[in-house]
């Protein structure tokens, strides 16, 4: 088929007006916030209900070709990226919340549901919706599911996995599956629901997901410490997790909180430099709360941790505090970072942290690096900053040799090559330090089940 | 120099205020209180002072509930010396607050007194104004410099279309706008360190103030939800919809 044969083909298939093919659009739709693949997709379609999007699986599979799903882009694998003339399907319009109940506590969200948007829906119904990170002012519910969203609140709430109970999808097949019905309790075989979560778009498209809300965190209080060396982030948090659930615990270097003051409308913490800093956040009850928690950081002094520390007094402070760690990426991107996610368990990550950072160090002494990370769960942001001047091909291939160090003691440490981000396309040629041969082949049989003609989102997790 | 630095607790400017179902006032009901932003410039300011020298003593004064407390323990926190409770579980009008403001400044003879210049749940914007009178005392409202001179101070003020400064002699009152400073985060070590400070706490009759209430509260409202917007077709339905519907064309 001509590209002029599938844009006429498209606009018999959804809403009029409803499938782009401006150049503009095409580069705009067509990838995330990777900047290393050029777009180019041969166009751009807004479906508005499940059915049109089972057309659009049907029409793909008759006529050879490729779909890739879109939400709000924000994603850093390349996972949403079309740059070899796909149709990229994107849930912009599907941004409807259909259904509420107040007595299941569970909201039914379109796929192009905006993250943000669902948790002031939660917020005005006296609930929440406890996923939350940087982006969630444009990412799409249909993408963090796709990609099984972590973020800042997973030490306490978990994956945007954890909160799903019920999806509807469109396999690569063409069929539309109800699972799991919303079912707190539903052990009847194979929970297919967990197989699309995750999934990175390439078994099909998540249309619709029934999401689980829970109650509101009281009093959020937010400390910052300020730390003495890096695997000090892991005896803060033992000791203060023995006695206080942390609804956060973040950390990110004195470089990456350099930027974020140079960006502006920051304020630093305290007058005291330190190499790192923690963010610790709890639901601050009662009292006896505070009082612990001021024990606790007295402690943390007394063992050499931690030189210094605020606490917010009001929520205004705690989202203040909460920007020197939201902002690093926003006032890091003009750098052109080259990201790395990674993973252990938590008990591992302070011999993790010190091999990776000595290895950076010893092979890239010119790299200027950037910590910072959810180390609460054992996830890592390990950024690589673009020096000045150098082009955009030789620092992408001086990483790569960073990648071959530093997965190697991923793999040593039996971690993830990508914690939270997904595989997409930049991770892909690294899957096989975290997931064996053996079983990347039944990844791939799954794949042939869902989606055997190959037309939903190729190219992604695995060739 | 002694400044005193007058602190307001009223709920936390990030909370979406609900009205009561009865329309009687704002619920309070589990929502994060805090201190109130223009007192904490207020304290910031005083703090300034003392670490340029130019005061040696600040004493942080609130009114109120029990609850008042937690932000004078945050005022000493931030760097004031001792606090002044005046505990009540009465409503606070302008005047009432200047009154007790009033017989606290008899009593410590402040040199300076930073008020901020209004509070954000009543924004009545009178109690510096109110004490500067009852005092007679000179006054410096919205505040964005602050410099002490000998016995004078130089208040330079925001006013519409640039700023003035005026000059007073000491004692005076300051209240303070939005630029003045840009208050500091409490630390935790002086947060220990606030709880070794002394608090007083006495009660209006103590100060020999009666509280009289003279407004009374008829009704409160939510503002109007905004209307969704519409499409227009074309920029002729526009112009028709500005000239005929909106009439501002």
């Amino acid at each position: 088929m001509t590209a002029d044969q599938i844009v006429a083909a498209l606009k018999t298939l959804v809403d009029q007006g409803k499938v782009l093919t401006d150049p503009d659009d095409l580069n705009n739709y067509g990838k995330d916030w990777t900047k290393i693949y050029a777009p180019s997709p041969v166009a751009i379609v807004f479906p508005k209900t499940t059915a049109q999007v089972q057309a659009l699986v049907q029409f793909a599979n008759e006529n050879q070709v490729a779909l890739v799903p879109s939400g709000g882009r924000t994603g850093l694998s390349a996972g949403a990226v079309a740059a070899n003339g796909e149709v990229v399907v994107a849930f912009d319009y599907m941004n409807q919340i259909v259904d509420f109940s107040a007595s299941d506590r569970t909201v039914r969200c379109q796929a192009g549901v905006i993250t943000e948007q669902l948790q002031t829906f939660a917020e005005d119904n006296d609930l929440y919706y406890p996923v939350d990170f940087a982006s969630a002012g444009s990412s799409q519910l249909g993408g963090n599911l796709s990609t099984n969203a972590g973020g800042i609140k997973v030490i306490r709430y978990g994956m945007s996995r954890d909160w799903v109970a019920g999806l509807t999808v469109v396999t690569g097949k063409g069929d539309i599956l109800e699972l799991n019905k919303d079912l707190e309790k539903n052990n009847t075989g194979y929970d297919l629901r967990h197989l699309f979560i995750g999934a990175e778009g390439t078994l099909g498209f998540i249309t619709e997901a029934t999401m689980k809300l829970t109650r509101k965190p009281d009093n959020l209080t937010v400390l910052v410490l300020g730390l003495g060396d890096l695997t000090n982030t892991m005896d803060v948090l033992q000791t203060f997790q023995k006695q206080i659930d942390l609804t956060a615990y973040e950390f990110f270097s004195h470089e990456a909180m350099q930027h974020v003051l140079a960006h502006g409308q920051v304020q630093a913490p305290f007058e005291t430099e330190a190499p790192y800093y923690a963010l610790l956040e709890f639901e601050a009850v009662s009292d006896q709360v505070m009082d612990d928690a001021m024990t606790l950081f007295e402690q943390c002094v007394e063992s050499g941790w931690v030189l210094d520390g605020v606490i917010s007094q009001s929520e205004t402070q705690a989202n203040n505090l909460w920007q020197l760690r939201e902002r690093i990426s926003e006032s890091i991107a003009p750098r052109t970072p080259y990201k790395n996610d990674i993973s252990v368990v938590v008990s591992k990550v302070p011999g993790f942290l010190q091999e990776i950072d000595a290895v950076v160090n010893e092979h890239y002494p010119d790299f200027e690096i950037i910590w910072f990370g959810h180390i609460g769960d054992g996830n890592l942001h390990l950024n690589i900053l673009k020096p000045e001047g150098m082009a955009n091909e030789d620092f992408f291939e001086k990483c790569q040799q960073v990648n071959k160090w530093v997965f190697e003691i991923v793999e040593r440490y039996q971690g993830s090559v990508s914690a939270e981000h997904g595989v997409g396309m930049t991770k892909k040629p690294y899957l096989h330090y975290t997931r064996s041969e053996t079983e990347i082949a039944y990844l791939r049989g799954i794949k042939q089940v869902f989606d055997p003609n190959g037309i939903i989102n190729p190219g992604k997790i695995f060739d | 120099m002694k400044v005193l630095v007058a602190v307001k607790r009223v709920i936390d400017y990030n909370v979406k205020v609900r009205v009561k179902p009865d329309n009687t006032g704002v619920d309070l009901a589990n929502v994060k209180m805090a201190m109130n932003p223009f007192c904490e410039i207020a304290v910031e300011e005083a703090v300034r002072l003392k670490e340029k020298g130019v005061a040696t003593e600040i004493v942080v004064v609130s009114i109120g509930a029990k609850a008042c407390q937690e932000q004078i323990r945050t005022a000493l926190a931030l760097g004031a010396d001792r606090g002044i409770h005046i505990e009540t579980d009465e409503e606070v009008q302008s005047l009432e607050a200047a009154k007790l403001l009033k017989a606290v400044v008899e009593k410590e003879e402040p040199k300076l007194v930073i008020l901020g210049k209004q509070s954000i749940d009543t924004d009545n914007n009178q109690t510096g104004q109110m004490l500067a009178a009852l005092t007679g005392m000179g006054q410096g409202t919205f505040a964005s410099e602050v410099v002490v001179e000998g016995d004078k101070v130089n208040v330079t003020r925001e006013v519409d279309g640039g700023l003035t400064t005026v000059a007073l002699n000491l004692p005076a009152v300051v209240t303070t706008d939005l630029r003045l400073n840009e208050p500091r985060y409490a630390s935790l070590p002086n947060i220990m360190k606030a709880k070794k400070k002394p608090l007083d706490g006495m009660t209006p009759a103590d100060l020999g103030v009666e509280l009289a209430p003279r407004l009374s509260t008829l009704k409160v409202e939510a503002p109007a939800s905004r209307q969704a917007g519409v499409k227009v077709a074309d920029v002729a339905e526009l112009v028709d919809k500005l000239k005929n519907e909106a009439k501002v064309i």
